[in-house]
C-alpha cells in the first residue's frame, strides 16, 4: 500500500478526477449559493443602468478555450439586460470569439423578444487593441464603421446616438486574457471615467483585485462560481449552477490527494524525495 | 497487436457503436446537428485520449483543429478588417471623393510587414512597419500605464487609515504593497530591517501565489465540467439529474 | 541603405513614441486629432499582422510538409483544416466573399461550432487532469513559506465553491478577506513593479536602445 501510494500512477488521479465530475454532474446536487459582493455590485449596476434607460457595451474577449466559465456570463449578463429593456452593443477584441457572442446574442434575444437594430447589435471583432480602445473614446462611428450585419452604425438605432466611450452607461469586458487590465483601463477607462465591470476566468481573478479596490473596475465575475452568482442573481438557473455541485466535489478529491501527499512525505518522502 | 492498439480498438469500436445506438433510436438527429454533435463528440473523445498515452487520433484532432483556427482568424481579419475598412473605401477612391486617400499609407505599412518572411532583398522593408507599430505603441502605453496602473494604484493605497477594521485591512495592504516592493527590489541587501521586510514581502507574495494556484485548479475543472456537461447532456442526451 | 535599413526605423519608432506621450498630456484638438488619425492607422497595420502571423504558422508546417519530417502527415493535416474552412468562408453561405459575413447558417458558422468550440475546450479542459495530479506530487508544506502557500489554495478552493459554506459558514468570508487584502497587497506590489518595467523598455524601444523589433538578419 505504501509503494502503491508512493508511486502512484497518475492515471488513479485521473480518474478520480473524472469520477469527481461526472457522478455529481448525473445527481441532483444543488447547494445555495453565496452572492459576494462584487458579483452584486454587477447586478446593481445594471437595474441602475435600466432604470436610467441607459446603453451597455459587452466586449466579448474569450475564445472557446474559456467557453464553459465565460459563456454562461455572457448569457446571463445579456438576459439581465434584455429584461430590463437596455440597449446592448457587443463588440470583441479577439477573433476566435465572433462565433460564441453571435450565439449568446441569439439565444437571449429570442428569449426576451429583443430587435437587432434596435434593442442590441453586435459590432465584431476588430483589432488593434489599445489603438482601437482610443478610436471608440472619441470616435466610435469612425472605429465601428458598419457592424457585423453590414449595417452603418452611424444610422442604426441601437447606435447612432453614441459618440464615444463616455455615452456608454456601462462596460462590461468578458475576458480570457488581459484585456481589461492591458487594454480597457488604461486606454479607455483611465480617460472617459466609464463604470467598468468585469467577468473573466477564474485564472485572471485573483490579479484583478487592485483595480476592484481603486474603483478602476466596480465588480468582476470570476469563474464559473462567479457565473453561478450571476444566474442565481436574475433567477435563471443555467450551466454555471449546475456545474457547482460537481466543482465541489472535485475540489474536495483534490484537497484529499493533498493532503495525502503530504501525509506521504512526511511519513516517508523526507527519506526518499517523496512520490516519484 | 499490443495492449495499446488494442485499447486504440476498442476505444474506436465503443464510440461507433454508441453513435449507432445514438442515431438509430433517434437521440441524435439524423441532419447536419445530429452530424456536428457527433463530430463535436469525436473530438472532445480523441483529444481525452492523450490521457492514456499520446497517440494519432490526438494528433489528428489537434492539427486539423489548428488548420480550421487559423482560417477562421484569416476570415474575421478580412470580412471585418480588409474589406470594410480598406478594400471597400479605397475601391471607391475616386476624382471626386478622396476622403480615404489616407488609407493607402497604413495599407502599404501593412504590405511591408508582409514582406518579414520574404527574401532578404526585401525583408528589410518590415522594419518600417514594425517601427511604426513599437514606436507608437511604446508612446501610447506610456503616459496610460503611468496613469492607470501606477498612479491609480499608488493612491488607495496610501488612504487615511482609520481605527476600525477597514482600517486595519487598509494598514495591512499598506504594508504588503511596500513589503513585497522591497522583496524586489534588488539593490539593497536584505538584511537587518531591509530583511525582515522582504521577509514579509515573500509571505505576501505566498498567500497571493496559493490564491492563483487555488483559483486555477477551479478554472481548469470548470473547463472539464463544460465538457464533461457536453458529453452528457447533448452527445449522450441524458436527462440530468439521472438519480 | 544602412540608413534606409537600420536608422530610417530607429527614427520612425522615436518620431511615434513621442507623439504618442505627447498627444497624451497635450489637451488641443489638433493633439486629439492625430492621436485619433495615428491609432486608426495602427488599427490597420495590426490586422496585417495577425495575416503574417498566420502565414508564418502555415509556411512552418508547409516545411514539414515538404522535408517530410516525422509526423509531416499531421501538418498535411492542418492545410486540409484550413483549406476546408477557408473554402467554406469564401462561399460565405451563398453570399460570396465581398458581401458581409454570414453569421447565423451556413458550413463555416457549422464548423466552427462542431470543430473547433470543442477541440479549444477540450484541449484547455485536459490541464485539469494534469494539475491534479501534480497537486498530489508536488503541492508539499516542505517549508513555512510552501506551507502558507498551501494553506492559502486550500482556504480558496473551498471558500469558493458553494460546498465552502456548508462546511463552515466563515470559510467564504475568510475566501473573500484573503483575496481582498493580502491578495490585493501581493498582486499591487507586483503590479506596481511590472509597470515600471514596462515604461522603462518602452522609453528604451523610443530612445533606440532596446531594438530586438528590428530583428536579426542583414543591416
Amino acid at each position: 500500500m505504501k509503494a502503491f501510494l508512493l508511486n502512484l500512477d497518475r492515471r488513479v488521479i485521473f480518474v478520480f478526477v473524472a469520477l469527481g465530475i461526472v457522478i455529481p454532474s448525473l445527481a441532483p446536487v444543488r447547494m445555495p449559493i453565496p452572492i459576494t459582493k462584487d458579483v452584486q455590485a454587477i447586478y446593481d449596476t445594471i437595474e441602475d443602468v435600466g432604470a436610467k434607460n441607459g446603453t451597455v457595451l459587452i466586449s466579448f474577449d474569450y475564445g472557446p478555450s474559456a467557453k464553459p466559465e465565460v459563456q454562461p456570463m455572457a448569457l446571463s449578463v445579456l438576459r439581465h439586460c434584455f429584461r430590463n429593456q437596455i440597449k446592448v452593443i457587443g463588440m470583441s477584441h479577439i477573433p476566435t470569439s465572433v462565433g460564441l457572442a453571435q450565439r449568446a446574442f441569439e439565444t437571449a434575444a429570442k428569449e426576451y423578444g429583443a430587435q437587432y437594430g434596435e434593442d442590441y447589435t453586435f459590432l465584431g471583432f476588430k483589432p488593434g487593441g489599445g489603438s482601437l480602445v482610443i478610436n471608440m473614446g472619441s470616435d466610435f462611428h469612425g472605429a465601428f464603421q458598419k457592424d457585423l450585419r453590414g449595417s452603418d452604425t452611424a444610422e442604426l438605432s441601437v447606435t447612432k446616438n453614441i459618440r464615444g466611450l463616455a455615452d456608454f452607461a456601462y462596460v462590461i469586458c468578458l475576458a480570457s486574457g488581459n484585456t481589461p487590465d492591458g487594454l480597457w483601463i488604461p486606454y479607455g477607462q483611465e480617460r472617459y471615467k466609464f463604470k467598468f465591470g468585469l467577468g473573466c476566468t477564474a485564472v485572471m481573478a485573483p490579479d484583478q483585485y487592485p483595480y476592484l479596490q481603486s474603483g478602476q473596475m466596480n465588480g468582476m465575475m470570476g469563474g464559473l462560481a462567479g457565473a453561478a452568482e450571476y444566474e442565481t442573481l436574475i433567477n435563471a438557473s443555467g450551466k454555471a449552477t449546475a456545474g457547482m455541485g460537481a466543482q465541489s466535489f472535485v475540489h474536495l478529491i483534490i484537497i484529499c490527494f493533498i493532503v495525502l501527499g503530504n501525509v506521504m512525505f512526511f511519513l516517508y518522502g523526507r527519506q526518499k524525495g517523496g512520490a516519484q | 497487436m499490443n495492449r495499446d492498439h488494442l485499447v486504440f480498438f476498442l476505444f474506436l469500436l465503443v464510440f461507433a457503436a454508441v453513435n449507432i445506438y445514438l442515431f438509430a433510436s433517434g437521440s441524435l438527429p439524423a441532419n447536419m446537428t445530429g452530424l456536428g454533435t457527433f463530430i463535436a463528440a469525436g473530438i472532445t473523445l480523441s483529444l481525452y485520449s492523450f490521457l492514456y498515452k499520446d497517440n494519432p487520433l490526438f494528433k489528428f484532432a489537434e492539427n486539423l483543429y489548428v488548420g480550421v483556427a487559423a482560417a477562421y482568424t484569416l476570415n474575421q481579419v478580412w470580412y471585418t478588417v480588409l474589406l470594410p475598412d480598406v478594400i471597400t473605401p479605397i475601391s471607391e477612391l475616386d476624382g471626386e471623393s478622396m476622403n480615404n486617400l489616407w488609407l493607402l499609407v497604413p495599407t502599404m505599412l501593412g504590405f511591408f510587414m508582409l514582406t518579414q518572411l520574404s527574401a532578404a532583398k526585401y525583408s528589410w522593408l518590415s522594419r518600417i512597419a514594425f517601427a511604426f507599430v513599437v514606436g507608437l505603441g511604446s508612446g501610447l502605453a506610456i503616459p496610460r500605464t503611468i496613469a492607470a496602473n501606477l498612479l491609480a494604484q499608488m493612491q488607495p493605497t496610501m488612504q487615511a487609515i482609520t481605527p476600525d477594521f477597514a482600517g486595519v485591512n487598509l494598514f495591512i495592504i499598506l504594508v504588503g504593497v511596500v513589503a513585497v516592493l522591497v522583496y524586489f527590489f534588488y539593490s539593497v541587501e536584505h538584511t537587518g530591517a531591509v530583511g525582515v521586510a522582504s521577509k514579509i514581502g515573500i509571505y505576501f507574495l505566498m498567500i497571493s501565489f496559493g490564491a492563483s494556484f487555488g483559483y486555477t485548479i477551479m478554472a481548469r475543472l470548470s473547463l472539464l465540467i463544460g465538457r464533461v456537461g457536453f458529453l452528457l447532456e447533448e452527445w449522450l442526451v441524458l436527462q440530468l439529474p439521472l438519480f | 541603405m544602412l540608413f534606409l535599413r537600420r536608422t530610417l526605423p530607429l527614427i520612425i519608432a522615436f518620431v511615434m513614441g513621442v507623439i504618442g506621450i505627447l498627444c497624451f498630456y497635450i489637451p488641443h484638438s489638433a493633439a486629439e486629432s492625430l492621436e485619433l488619425e495615428l491609432t486608426k492607422w495602427d488599427r490597420i497595420v495590426a490586422a496585417f499582422a495577425l495575416v503574417l502571423g498566420i502565414y508564418s504558422l502555415m509556411r512552418l508546417h508547409w516545411t514539414r510538409v515538404r522535408r517530410q519530417n516525422p509526423g509531416w502527415g499531421y501538418s498535411f493535416l492542418v492545410f486540409v483544416g484550413f483549406a476546408i474552412m477557408t473554402l467554406f468562408a469564401i462561399y460565405n453561405d451563398g453570399q460570396g466573399p465581398l458581401n458581409p459575413q454570414e453569421i447565423d447558417t451556413g458550413p463555416f458558422v457549422w464548423m466552427y461550432n462542431n470543430v473547433q468550440v470543442p477541440a479549444d475546450a477540450t484541449m484547455f479542459s485536459i490541464l485539469a487532469f494534469f494539475i491534479a495530479s501534480a497537486a498530489y506530487r508536488t503541492f508539499r508544506a516542505r517549508t513555512p513559506e510552501a506551507a502558507i502557500l498551501l494553506v492559502s489554495a486550500i482556504i480558496v478552493m473551498i471558500g469558493r465553491v458553494p460546498i465552502g459554506a456548508a462546511i463552515y459558514h466563515a470559510l467564504p468570508d475568510l475566501a473573500q478577506w484573503m483575496m481582498d487584502v493580502p491578495n490585493l497587497a501581493a498582486k499591487r506590489g507586483i503590479l506596481l513593479g511590472v509597470s515600471l518595467g514596462a515604461v522603462a523598455t518602452a522609453l528604451r524601444i523610443i530612445f533606440g536602445i532596446e531594438r530586438s523589433y528590428l530583428g536579426g538578419g542583414e543591416e
